[in-house]
């Protein structure tokens, strides 16, 4: 009973983030599993996962009290139960229906999370799952909702062992006195609970109005913390077996429940507790009758030793945990740390180097320095570690796609399949979780734009259903995400004339034809004649390309008339800590990510050729433009004329471009800072680092400088 | 009756208020860095403790011609809804309560400054306060214009 009491204080809130994790699984898992179910409509097992989902969903939201989510996916659930019985079959509109059901519970999800009312409006849908499920209904009446524990019926229940003490044990026999019946309840969860603590308290609390709760095991604040799907209760009370039955399993997400007798051991050994069932013995359910399952208890009893079997059933269990959740604001924390440490190495190394120039024989000094090389060591597989951990797998994106190619396929009348690749290649998770909308963005277009209406394809000799193919591999130091499509092209001539009209351009010479399908990229350019609910609207491809150079990345168009597009992104790995290229401007420092520096050169200031009003240096028979990053940054030219400048080649993908700057440095370990939302965005400045001295240093954007170049041009 | 507490401090010949709990700390002006592109007030970024932060020259935001940087010069570090800058000022004169009685609207022509920027006028006795205005002196304008 203290227990009872104890646990009914928990506040809800605290396991709302438990639930919006949980939620937002089984939603996705909705989501994922009606798209299979669209291709394989006849999978009963599919369809079972389906129906456990939405319960789930159902259940924990009702515990929260989300009634809104609650109707809805009640409403879903009729609807899959109707399948599941086989009295419908699966429908386009079904599982339109469906899906649309869950785009609802996400938006309702969202609203959670941000503490909001659920205003999102769902009258429609769940009327219109109604009437589907009644239409269904006309060809067979539905069962009642009883059938559904049969169909899942019985798996073995292992026993339990009460190890009461001498309190309890007075309050277990004392019953027996005033002829109330003592029950061993066995309450296993379904699997994926979340809140399994809170569902031991919804069935703690309707126990309660029916009798006295003695005890349970493991307890409340054990089974949140441990893996174990059941806990056991031991239960006094005036009730019946089959009623107690019944009051349980109306709580959520509860599987089953047994109810069985419990008998206490003979006098001589109350604080061992009791042996009612083991593992070896066959499981008892409810329909076996009391008389036996007693007997079952009594004949163990004697031969086995119980408190050994106590505790292990929950430590096994914890000790299947491989993976935790852990909080990304403490990892975040943690890489912080790991940075700083990395700033303080530096530190330590310029001193050490300082002491070594003016002090070379001291021992110490020594010392100091091969310490400080083993440092440097532990440091790069301490950070690579930490770095690790940041690694998400981009499948995680990717999984939102088949369905928006789905959807826009119903919606276009086109045909189109989406092949994906390399979801296993990991990057950082910053970058993830900004990846998506541009992603989404570049998908549409190729359904829109790119892909031709099935009569068009076979009218060219292409198979009638396209092809986009979404592709994702490392390359180096940086992660490429490649979309493709196998449709009609971008239309060079079109993109030229309606620049030309919109004033990008201004010569038709030298430029080549991708030159030309960069111009995509350039704010309110849109080709489509029509403007579509898809794309079209003229925000288009700069934001795309906006949101790909704010991570540090480049975009790439390559195209060919008639045969496909493919988008290129070649993105940054990780955003936290780089290599970096020190060099020198004037007076100032900035920091260059080694990973886009391709080689560092010394020209002769008469090599330097304009061309337009871009310098540019022959290299190797090709010519590199050149940018001057004193002028790029407003400062003065130096006085004294060097006869030779150094040049900092460097590229992303296939495009170079030379930096005029007056030292090189050397190179070094930095960690990226954000210079925050005052200062965000600054064209030519990725972030700022902290150089060993303490000073802050810029650090160069060479997307958005390649990008710069390209667009003169 | 309301009082609020008062960092003051001193920028030419002006005497400035700003509400103490949006005062995270004052600091001697350590290296500035430069930032290309930025905004002219803007002028630079620090290392606070490992944190970058940007710096306002206050003295170019309120239009009065640049001054030496003394002994006496810090840096007021301000936290303004959870972001974090700094205001480049002459001297940090004292800490004070000042009645909310004692403080008057911006006067229309506000003392040679953009009124934006004046929450109101603090009277100390002879004294004269310029109370400023925080979340207008990063925002306001915003820095997007520049991007695009």
């Amino acid at each position: 009973m203290s227990q009872g009491e104890k646990s009914m204080g928990i506040d809800l809130d605290d396991f709302l983030d438990f639930y919006l994790l949980d939620s937002q699984e089984q939603v996705e898992k909705l989501g994922s599993g009606l798209l299979q179910l669209e291709r394989d409509g006849e999978n009963i097992s599919l369809v079972n996962d389906l129906f456990r989902s939405a319960h789930s969903l159902k259940g924990a939201s009702g515990t929260m009290g989300f009634t809104p989510i609650v109707k809805l996916t009640h409403a879903a659930e009729d609807l899959l139960d109707k399948l599941r019985q086989g009295k419908m079959l699966v429908t386009n509109e079904i599982i339109d229906v469906l899906l649309a059901v869950t785009d609802k519970v996400k938006m309702m999800l969202a609203q959670v999370e941000r503490r909001l009312d659920i205003s999102v409006d769902y009258g429609d849908l769940t009327s219109q799952m109604k009437t589907i499920t009644e239409t269904g209904a006309l060809v067979q009446k539905s069962k009642p909702f009883a059938e559904k524990n049969q169909m899942e019926e019985q798996e073995e229940k292992p026993g339990i062992n009460f190890a009461l003490s001498p309190e309890e044990t007075e309050t277990v026999s004392e019953a027996a006195f005033v002829s109330k019946s003592v029950y061993w309840l066995n309450v296993v969860l379904e699997p994926n609970t979340m809140m399994k603590a809170v569902r031991a308290v919804m069935v703690i609390q309707r126990l309660e109005l029916l009798g006295n709760v003695v005890k349970i095991i493991p307890s409340i604040d054990e089974l949140e913390v441990c893996e174990a799907l059941e806990f056991n209760i031991l239960f006094v009370t005036n009730e019946l077996q089959k009623d107690i039955r019944a009051d349980i399993l109306e709580v959520s997400e509860i599987y089953d429940a047994l109810v069985t007798n419990y008998t206490l051991p003979e006098s001589d050994a109350p604080e061992i507790g009791l042996t009612v069932q083991s593992e070896e013995e066959n499981p008892v359910s409810t329909e076996k009758s009391i008389e036996e399952s007693v007997q079952i208890s009594r004949s163990k009893q004697a031969n086995q030793p119980v408190q050994q079997n106590t505790n292990e059933q929950p430590r096994k269990d914890v000790n299947q945990v491989h993976t935790i959740r852990v909080d990304t604001a403490r990892m975040d924390n943690l890489i912080n740390l790991v940075g700083e440490m990395v700033i303080t190495r530096t530190r330590l190394v310029k001193i050490g180097q300082d002491l070594q120039t003016e002090n070379q024989t001291d021992p110490l000094v020594v010392s100091l320095n091969e310490a400080n090389v083993y440092l440097g060591r532990l440091m790069n597989d301490l950070q690579e570690s930490v770095m690790k951990l940041r690694m998400v797998p981009i499948g995680t994106v990717f999984s939102r796609y088949p369905r928006l190619v789905r959807d826009l396929c119903r919606k276009t009348g086109k045909r189109i399949e989406l092949v994906i690749h390399g979801e296993e290649t990991e990057l950082d998770k910053t970058v993830i979780e900004m990846i998506g909308d541009p992603l989404t963005h570049i998908i549409r277009n190729s359904v829109d734009h790119g892909i031709e209406a099935p009569e068009e394809r076979l009218a060219v000799g292409k198979p009638e259903v396209g092809t986009i193919t979404l592709d994702a591999y490392h390359e180096g130091n940086h992660i490429a995400i490649i979309v493709s499509d196998d449709g009609s092209g971008l239309n060079i001539e079109k993109i030229y004339k309606k620049a030309s009209e919109k004033g990008l351009v201004s010569g038709r010479e030298g430029l080549s034809e991708s030159d030309i399908a960069n111009l995509i990229f350039q704010p309110g350019f849109s080709t489509a004649d029509q403007v579509t609910d898809i794309s079209g609207r003229g925000v288009g491809m700069d934001v795309v390309k906006k949101a790909i150079t704010n991570l540090g990345g480049i975009i790439d168009i390559k195209t060919s008339k008639g045969v496909g597009t493919s988008m290129i992104i070649r993105l940054p790995l990780t955003l936290a800590i780089i290599q970096a290229l020190l060099v020198e401007v004037g007076k100032e420092t900035y920091a260059v990510p080694l990973s886009s520096v391709v080689e560092t050169l010394l020209v002769n200031k008469p090599d330097i050729k304009t061309v337009g009003s871009l310098p540019m240096v022959q290299l190797r028979g090709n010519t590199l433009p050149l940018i001057s990053l004193k002028q790029k940054f407003d400062l003065p030219e130096s006085e004294t004329i060097n006869e030779e400048v150094y040049v900092v080649v460097v590229g992303l993908g296939e495009k170079t471009v030379g930096i005029i700057v007056d030292e090189l440095q050397g190179q070094q370990e930095v960690v990226i800072k954000s210079l925050g939302d005052y200062l965000n965005g600054l064209p030519g400045i990725a972030g700022a680092t902290i150089l060993g001295d303490g000073k802050v240093t810029l650090i160069l954007d060479i997307g958005s400088l390649l990008q710069d170049i390209l667009i003169k041009r | 009756m309301a009082e609020e507490q008062m960092v003051t401090f001193s920028l030419g010949s002006e005497e400035f208020g700003v509400d103490i709990m949006k005062v995270q700390e004052i600091i001697r002006i350590p290296p500035v860095t430069r930032v290309p592109k930025a905004r002219s007030y803007i002028e630079g970024v620090i290392n606070l403790r490992g944190n970058v932060i940007p710096i306002v020259n206050l003295r170019s935001r309120f239009g009065m011609p640049p001054g030496e940087e003394t002994d006496l010069s810090r840096i007021v570090v301000l936290q303004i809804d959870n972001r974090v800058f700094g205001i480049m000022v002459d001297s940090v004169t004292e800490v004070l309560w000042l009645d909310s009685e004692a403080i008057e609207p911006p006067p229309p022509i506000a003392l040679g400054m953009d009124s934006n920027y004046i929450r109101g006028v603090g009277k100390i006795g002879e004294r004269l306060l310029i109370l400023l205005k925080l979340d207008q002196l990063m925002g306001g304008d915003s820095m997007n214009e520049q991007i695009a």
